[in-house]
């Protein structure tokens, strides 16, 4: 089933590197849609439950270096 | 608290100071001859505790496929240290790191004018349940349940006042400066501070279902939402940065100078260039929520800093849109029958001017009687209308209707002139006079024969003469469009010193009047109150809507919404968004300065690695702050 998710990211260096998080997101299975903000620092992640843990997402986050809050 | 979970609470600003005091020390080493192996010792690792996130984030980066800034940054310091040039390694890792930090926290501060209208939200309400007062999560009241709001509360929910008297700061949620009055019977807004009496509110509207609520929404989507100069800067951003790498590529192919090389990829950061215009108008936007103006996105306020042309809609934009009956005149019939068959009339009309008649015409006896109940309990007698047994609108013009075996015309001339109904000089005269008061008056005919005039009169909001010159001096055209006739628009016009007036205009002719200004080649606001100005507001370049804090479909429809019915905040958005526009453009311009210069200074032999990247930090910075000038603005 098809969940989304929020996470607040405040660390973000510049819009690109938002856009690289976007892009890291968006190639993980199981992500249906992301948008990533670097103005608000929001992180909308649509996904499939049975597919990916949404435990992964914030791994992907903080593996670029960002510090990602749920919301 | 211990110091590995600080470390990992402030990775930043540790690791930044890490770094720092690392490069200082071994600066300081490099002086002694003897100490130099220990101090390049230091830098390297001045390097790796500065560079290890920067070097992660830029494997992350071109394993996506892009090049980003710290793919350059950290390509710069690996090339730095291989040719044995770890000074500028360190230097330049750390100023990065430094700038970094400064940038997140300067941005932090930028965001915040979101954030103080999150923290207006009160975390808890006072519910009558069974009888007693408990205190609940604001977002656990049902809507229909009554809350107390105690003096000096913040107001939890959305609702209608039921009891008491109060003051209430509405600022928060319409920017008004002063406190409005209320009592049973008006609306509150959740957010709001209550300043004097204690009031027990119904609420209509709670959790995220408030108005405050909702303004935070599209903040924050307005805040999302590129300009067009973001995305071109973004796309631009994309290309230039592989590009720079090429550049210093070939400059080391040809000269044979890594240095040079290197020192072109630390200044071909495209930073304050990416981070200016977005810095901008994040600023603005906040800026612009905080006063009670809700812009809806970058894009319309960059189309807003161009606006050379405000058209106004008369009712209820510069009139109070209060229509109240100023005169009733019968020709052969008495005036309260006149007043009764126009009622009859526009008793299924909707139109703002039929309220008003139905109003007077309850008011003012006539017609069968119906008894009602006042909150007093005392009985008293008021009219009812019947009604009427057929009924038409012709839009812009009147109504036509049917009341047992009489026909009743109520509407402007254009109505008569079209049904051939033939208007006596003593009318014709008395309307005449009227009209050059600035009333609106119509007609009523009964049976094809006029018996009477209805005059109306909408007060000017006491602010509408200033903002008209206030847009004047700023150099914008003002234009009035209103459904009123020729002489009431004169009238009207004349008062507020407005520049032009179209007249007599349907709701479509309306739309057709923007196109026209817009074909004159003039960017082109309409300001409205949101509802039957919709397809004006949608043509117009920048749509303004007032009030919108009471109605969804103002925040829906415009580009812009004004949360109070306050005309003064027109020319503060419009010179706001002029403001925006130039404060991008500055940012655009201090960027590709710094760029162009630094590349001139290191061909030039003038700039180095940690030069140019101390140079370049102070450019970000520096869109930054001027970015954030906004926030006061």
């Amino acid at each position: 089933m098809t969940q989304i998710t929020e996470y607040r990211v405040t660390d973000f260096d510049c819009p690109t590197c938002a856009s690289n998080v976007e892009r890291s997101l968006s190639r993980t299975d199981g992500v249906e849609r992301v948008e990533v903000h670097y103005t608000t620092g929001r992180v909308e992640i649509e996904y499939d439950e049975d597919t990916v843990d949404p435990d992964a997402f914030e791994r992907t986050i903080s593996n670029q270096g960002y510090t990602p809050q749920p919301r | 608290m211990n110091l590995k979970r600080y470390v990992r609470k402030h990775r930043k600003p540790v690791v930044v100071a890490a770094s720092g005091l690392l490069f200082a020390i071994g600066w300081g080493l490099g002086y002694f001859h003897d100490l130099d192996q220990i101090s390049a010792a230091l830098m390297i690792l001045a390097s790796i505790v500065g560079g290890y996130d920067v070097a992660k984030k830029a494997y992350y980066t071109l394993r996506s496929g892009t090049v980003g800034i710290n793919s350059l940054v950290t390509l710069a310091a690996i090339g730095a240290i291989v040719i044995g040039e770890y000074w500028e390694a360190a230097a330049v890792v750390f100023l990065f790191s430094l700038g970094n930090y400064l940038e997140a926290r300067t941005m932090g501060k930028t965001r915040s004018a979101l954030e103080e209208l999150l923290e207006m939200t009160p975390d808890t309400a006072i519910v009558r349940r069974n009888g007693e007062d408990v205190e609940v999560s604001a977002r656990e009241v049902e809507p229909g349940e009554t809350v107390v709001v105690k003096p000096g509360a913040k107001v939890p929910v959305d609702g209608e006042v039921t009891e008491g008297e109060s003051a209430i700061d509405q600022a928060p949620v319409t920017g008004e400066s002063a406190p409005v009055h209320k009592s049973a019977g008006d609306e509150v807004y959740a957010g709001t501070i209550n300043q004097e009496g204690a009031l027990e509110v119904v609420a209509t509207g709670t959790g995220a279902d408030t108005t405050l609520e909702r303004i935070i929404r599209r903040v924050e989507e307005a805040q999302e939402a590129k300009a067009p100069t973001e995305t071109i800067i973004e796309r631009f951003a994309r290309y230039y940065t592989p590009a720079i790498v090429v550049l210093a590529a070939g400059t080391y192919a040809y000269t044979g100078d890594a240095i040079v090389a290197l020192t072109l990829l630390v200044i071909g950061c495209p930073g304050a260039l990416v981070i200016g215009p977005p810095v901008s108008i994040v600023s603005a936007i906040g800026n612009a929520a905080r006063s009670g103006v809700l812009m809806k996105g970058g894009e319309h306020l960059e189309t807003a800093g161009k606006i050379d042309l405000v058209a106004f809609d008369k009712t209820g934009t510069l009139t109070k849109g209060e229509t109240a009956v100023a005169s009733v005149e019968g020709f052969g019939v008495e005036s309260d029958e006149v007043l009764r068959y126009a009622a009859i009339a526009e008793k299924k009309s909707e139109h703002h001017l039929a309220d008003a008649i139905l109003e007077a015409a309850r008011g003012e006896g006539g017609g069968t009687s119906a008894a009602h109940l006042t909150d007093g309990g005392t009985v008293v007698e008021r009219p009812q209308i019947p009604d009427p047994d057929a009924f038409e609108v012709v839009a812009g013009k009147g109504v036509v209707a049917q009341y047992v075996d009489r026909r009743i015309v109520v509407g402007n001339r254009a109505l008569l002139a079209e049904r051939g109904i033939e208007v006596p000089t003593r009318v014709a005269d008395h309307v005449r006079e009227r009209e050059e008061a600035g009333q609106t008056a119509v007609h009523v005919v009964l049976d094809g024969n006029v018996v009477g005039v209805v005059s109306l009169r909408d007060e000017l909001r006491s602010a509408a003469a200033d903002v008209v010159r206030a847009l004047k001096d700023a150099g914008v055209r003002t234009v009035m469009l209103t459904g009123d006739n020729e002489r009431t628009a004169r009238a009207v016009a004349e008062t507020i010193g407005i520049d032009d007036y179209r007249a007599a205009l349907l709701p479509e002719e309306k739309q057709d009047a923007i196109e026209s200004f817009q074909e004159e080649g003039h960017v082109v606001a309409m300001v409205g109150d949101g509802i039957n100005d919709a397809p004006s507001l949608a043509t117009a370049d920048v749509g303004i809507a007032m009030g919108a804090a009471g109605t969804d479909t103002a925040i829906e429809t415009a580009d812009m919404a004004l949360m109070a019915d306050d005309l003064e905040r027109i020319p503060y958005a419009v010179s706001l968004s002029k403001a925006t526009r130039w404060n991008v453009t500055e940012n655009v311009a201090i960027a590709v300065a710094t760029v162009v210069l630094l590349l001139a200074g290191v061909f030039a032999g003038y700039v180095h690695m940690a030069s140019g990247m101390l140079v370049h930090i102070g450019s970000v910075l520096l869109v930054i702050l001027n970015g954030m000038r906004l926030l006061r603005y």
